[in-house]
């Protein structure tokens, strides 16, 4: 799975960096963004040197408008990634089959690198919560959650990504630890992980576990993304907010997934309290050093 | 208590009681969940539900900022927390959340006793919907010069997708309009008024008012009536005017609006 392009960095729309002589894993799209309104114009302005973005798939399951025109004209500049939070793959209500029509045709027409959502449920009984709900960590979870994962990869003709969510509660159904299940999913079911580092930080945490396990505990060919968010501290419990800065502990760990997974596709999502453009690519950019640093890659 | 004699639940089952807590704050959860370190399971609980009541509000924020600046925070308060109970989301994309708060608003005192209330919050929706609506080529002049004489009077107009024609039976555009700038709108007032909104070629949206007459000649050509029957409805309403070129005024601002969709 290493193999050497000399050019693909050249060939991706706003990367500034020259040949890279190490072998680049063959996912590896470099250091990307989660496209948001409030920088639509200015990447269309001035194409930052952004290897890539991540679009939130339902953000444009509309039919037309502004938001749609900035989408495919940045498509048109970078190579993008679909990111979605409604396919509640773990609910016990049917596949949401409009849905998952809307997704494809999105899919469609965007050509996305890959699509990924969340291991976790939405909503019960046809209402949704609109929130990232954790499962329990159980056999009857797993059998569920592999074979909606089946169903909808068989639909969009192509491997989806799941992400890990942070969470605040540990139902006592739970039989094994998440990195288990994740890991177990993603074997059974021919998925990919979309690892999210401050995810992991959030929930070890508030559970008290060990996040460098959970690393360990995660197949090294299985991962293809990496997340970096921000959160917030009370104390005794971390949440998930997405509205500050990546915080040192989270780099950290970024430092040691970097160790065990190598090279990896990195983006910064940041979802409240949005700072201008150059602010994130700054932070990008500690991303991209932390990356050269650790793994000796593409410094010259 | 002993957790590990307690009875297991499904993974539907549980689904159930975390929703029953989310919607209605019970707390049959609570027994699902593992007591860890220093951190109740209530707050735990909790932070769920807040993210799930401030995630739904900030939709409703984002959608409605001039109705919530009509309503001031405590009732605009009041109107999220009971939105949020009588309509539970049932969509996938948020964008379509508070579709049924017009209606709420109409039903829900104190808010249905001031009927403008409504009137707001449906013009927001009606702009979003503008917004967003499908996109399609624009009929032009050009395509319009290009006609044969012969082609005029069978011609049926279409409008482009965005486009949406609604009246109103307070001020309720005008105090929008009053919030936007900053200023105090006038008290509510009794007042039918149409009022057409569209997202314009520069993706803008943007809506004006409507006198009768052109109120009526949108609803023949949304019923389909073609230019012989808009030109004969003017005539039947007109003594001294050019019927035709009464017409071509209409055509041409609406040319103009980029209101009206190409044929191509
Ligand atoms: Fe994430």
């Amino acid at each position: 799975m290493w193999v050497v392009l000399l050019v693909r960095s050249d060939q991706r729309g706003g990367n500034t960096s020259s040949a890279v002589n190490n072998a680049l894993p063959e996912h590896f799209l470099g250091f990307g963004l989660g496209l948001r309104t409030d920088h639509f114009q200015e990447v269309i302005d001035t194409k930052p040197p952004v290897d890539w973005f991540e679009v939130v798939s339902e953000n444009f399951m509309v039919n037309g408008g502004k938001p749609k025109h900035y989408l495919h004209s940045i498509r048109e500049l970078y190579p993008m990634v679909m990111h979605g939070v409604s396919l509640s793959i773990g609910s016990t209500d049917p596949l949401n089959k409009a849905y998952l029509n809307q997704l494809k045709v999105l899919v469609n027409e965007l050509q996305p690198e890959w699509v990924s959502d969340h291991l976790c449920w939405t909503g019960a009984h046809q209402v949704n919560s609109h929130d990232l709900l954790p499962m329990p960590y159980n056999n009857e979870a797993l059998d569920h959650i592999v074979d909606r994962i089946s169903h909808v990869q068989d639909y969009l003709g192509q491997p989806i990504l799941m992400e890990n969510v942070s969470s605040y509660i540990t139902y006592v159904e739970s039989e094994m630890t998440e990195w288990e299940f994740l890991n177990e999913v993603a074997k059974r079911s021919g998925c990919y992980i979309l690892l999210d580092i401050n995810n992991i930080y959030v929930s070890a945490r508030n559970h008290n576990f060990s996040a460098q396990d959970y690393l360990n505990g995660i197949d090294k060919d299985k991962v293809r993304q990496f997340h970096l968010a921000g959160h917030t501290d009370y104390g005794d419990y971390v949440i998930d907010t997405h509205d500050h800065d990546v915080a040192d502990p989270v780099w950290t760990l970024y430092k040691a997934a970097l160790e065990r997974f190598g090279l990896m596709s990195t983006m910064i999502e940041r979802d409240d309290n949005i700072p201008p453009l150059q602010d994130l690519i700054a932070e990008l950019n500690i991303a991209k050093r932390i990356a050269q640093n650790t793994l000796n890659y593409g410094v010259r | 208590m002993v957790l590990d004699n307690m009875e297991k639940n499904s993974l539907a089952s549980l689904q159930k009681t975390m929703m029953a807590f989310l919607l209605k704050g019970e707390t049959i959860i609570e027994k699902s969940i593992v007591k860890q370190g220093n951190v109740s399971n209530k707050t735990r609980l909790n932070i769920y539900k807040n993210a799930y009541q401030a995630r739904l509000k900030e939709v409703i924020d984002n959608d409605h900022p001039i109705l919530g600046m009509y309503l001031g925070d405590d009732l605009f308060d009041e109107m999220v927390s009971g939105y949020i109970d009588y309509s539970p989301s049932n969509c996938t994309s948020l964008r379509d959340y508070a579709n049924q708060l017009p209606l709420f608003l109409t039903k829900q005192k104190p808010f249905s006793l001031h009927p403008i209330i409504s009137e707001i919050a449906q013009f927001e929706r009606l702009l979003l919907d503008a917004f967003d609506a499908e996109d399609a080529k624009r009929y032009t002049k050009d395509e319009l010069q290009k006609l044969s004489p012969s082609d005029w009077l069978a011609l049926t107009f279409r409008f482009h997708p965005s486009v949406q024609l609604t009246s109103f039976e307070w001020n309720c555009v005008e105090s929008w309009q009053a919030l936007k700038k900053e200023t105090a709108p006038d008290p509510a007032i009794k007042q039918t008024n149409n009022w057409l909104l569209w997202r314009n070629p520069e993706r803008l949206t943007q809506f004006r008012s409507l006198n009768e007459e052109e109120v009526v000649l949108i609803r023949m050509i949304l019923n389909g009536e073609d230019f012989s029957a808009l030109c004969e409805y003017l005539y039947n309403r007109t003594t001294d005017q050019d019927v035709s070129i009464l017409a071509l005024n209409y055509i041409n601002s609406w040319l103009d609006d980029g209101i009206l969709r190409s044929f191509s």
